[in-house]
């Protein structure tokens, strides 16, 4: 056991854990933050994607002790219900979510990938930006068109 | 052993690394990306005494050019690779190769030293590094050796690094301006698949027509390593690459892969695409070169 010092959603915290304990067990079972979700737990679904030091990458890989003294920002971190993220939003408006599941890392993911671009994304752009993150309902089309639209608000937000 | 009893050792610099590499008595692991390695011990295949977290190693992590030759640091990532413009100008074959592996998280994650270490007969970078004829550097305390990157390979997972070595450094010749790669790859699916078959191919041009002064070409996933398909290399360079020599080049390179049948595709299959990779490639590459001369 060990005890890891990191920054999760702009809080300093510390646990005590295996070094060897995967990052999203930390963050659901000892910081209480339970919006990540674990699916298949070998870096292929993305539902699992956080923010480690502003760079999406699959928290159910990345160990506790790699973690010491970083950044992470789960989804819980992109927005709460009372102040929503507008990609939150715009899963909301667009009905992108059906089971869930896939949703908090989609929106890590989609928050990451619309920061790093100034423009309306095509569906070919964002499918190749989300094709780490799976989900088994929608049929993407949905996801895909609220991605678009908060793009375009994102967008129209800054031109005011 | 339990994932909770692993315990994680995070040295600061190289040296402290190469100090634990060459005295500690317990099992140890290098933990880079950690896409390959992590997955592994949730299987329960490594559970070594100490995970060595490489992350903090910063001086293992760089691009630079150095005289004629461009020198990456192992830990650098796959996205770091792909958003490099040295590397955009002066090898496009890996930062191809790269933008191949995985989806988005795993780029951002996985490291080129990762990749090679690991070792896979179907890594994408591997045949790429073989394309450009690079060259790894191991460091150990007691001193550095450089090896070609084709006799570093020895079997799927076993590379020539002794336990006490690490990979400090990629290295490879700047291109010239005649100089043009292209990497191919054959997966299960469009996105973040693992390779059926890839192919590396780099072509030095002689200005002005279809024909070239010399060439790599690099298979992965069709036997226990990358293998270079020095039998097709050597018939680049008997003409102008016209649509019969590219035809012909694409069946001596059926009959040099040796792949096997496995869980992804056939042996036969995969001589198939071998050859059909190739073929496409060199087309493309053409095509390519035909625009630049224009």
């Amino acid at each position: 056991m060990k005890t890891i010092d990191f920054c999760v959603n702009g809080k300093n915290v510390s646990v005590i854990c295996s070094p060897a304990k995967t990052l999203l067990d930390v963050l659901r079972e000892d910081a209480g933050l339970t919006g990540s979700k674990e699916c298949c737990g070998k870096g292929e679904c993305g539902s699992c994607t956080v923010l480690l030091n502003d760079v999406p990458v699959c928290s159910c890989l990345v160990l506790a002790g790699q973690v010491e003294g970083e950044r992470v920002v789960t989804v819980e971190g992109i927005g709460t219900k009372q102040a929503m993220d507008p990609v939150q939003q715009a899963f909301v408006d667009e009905g992108a979510t059906q089971c869930g599941y896939c949703t908090p890392g989609l929106i890590v993911a989609s928050r990451a990938y619309l920061t790093s671009i100034g423009h309306v994304p095509g569906l070919d752009e964002i499918k190749r930006a989300l094709g780490g993150n799976l989900c088994r309902c929608t049929g993407y089309t949905k996801i895909l068109q609220a991605v678009q639209t908060a793009a375009a608000r994102q967008l129209s937000s800054r031109e005011l | 052993m339990f994932v909770s009893e692993i315990d994680m050792l995070s040295p600061r610099s190289l040296k402290e690394c190469l100090f634990i590499l060459e005295n500690e008595k317990s099992s140890l692991r290098l933990l880079a990306g950690g896409t390959d390695a992590v997955v592994r011990m949730k299987e329960g295949k490594w559970r070594p005494d100490y995970w060595v977290n490489l992350k903090h190693v910063d001086e293992l992590r760089f691009i630079t050019i150095q005289k004629d030759e461009i020198q990456i640091g192992p830990l650098t990532t796959h996205s770091e690779i792909i958003n490099s413009p040295l590397l955009q100008a002066h090898a496009d074959v890996l930062v191809q190769a790269c933008q191949e592996i995985g989806a988005t998280q795993m780029q951002n994650m996985g490291t080129i030293g990762g990749n090679i270490a690991t070792a896979s007969p179907a890594g994408d970078t591997i045949p790429a590094l073989y394309a450009l004829g690079a060259v790894i550097e191991l460091t150990s305390l007691s001193g550095k050796r450089m090896i070609n990157v084709e006799d570093f390979f020895i079997g799927p997972g076993k590379t020539a690094a002794q336990p006490n070595e690490i990979i400090s450094k990629i290295a490879f010749n700047v291109r010239g301006k005649n100089d043009i790669g292209i990497f191919q790859k054959l997966g299960p699916r469009k996105a973040q698949s693992i390779s059926i078959v890839n192919a590396a191919v780099t072509l030095s041009m002689k200005q002005g027509t279809k024909e070239c002064t010399g060439g790599r070409i690099a298979f992965g996933s069709v036997g226990p390593t990358v293998i270079r398909a020095k039998k097709c290399e050597a018939m680049l360079t008997l003409g102008p690459l016209t649509d019969e020599m590219i035809a012909n080049i694409g069946r001596v390179a059926w009959k040099e892969v040796m792949p096997i049948s496995d869980i992804r595709a056939s042996a036969s299959y995969r001589r198939d695409m071998a050859s059909a990779l190739l073929e496409r490639g060199l087309y493309r590459l053409l095509k390519r070169w035909a625009e630049h001369e224009e």
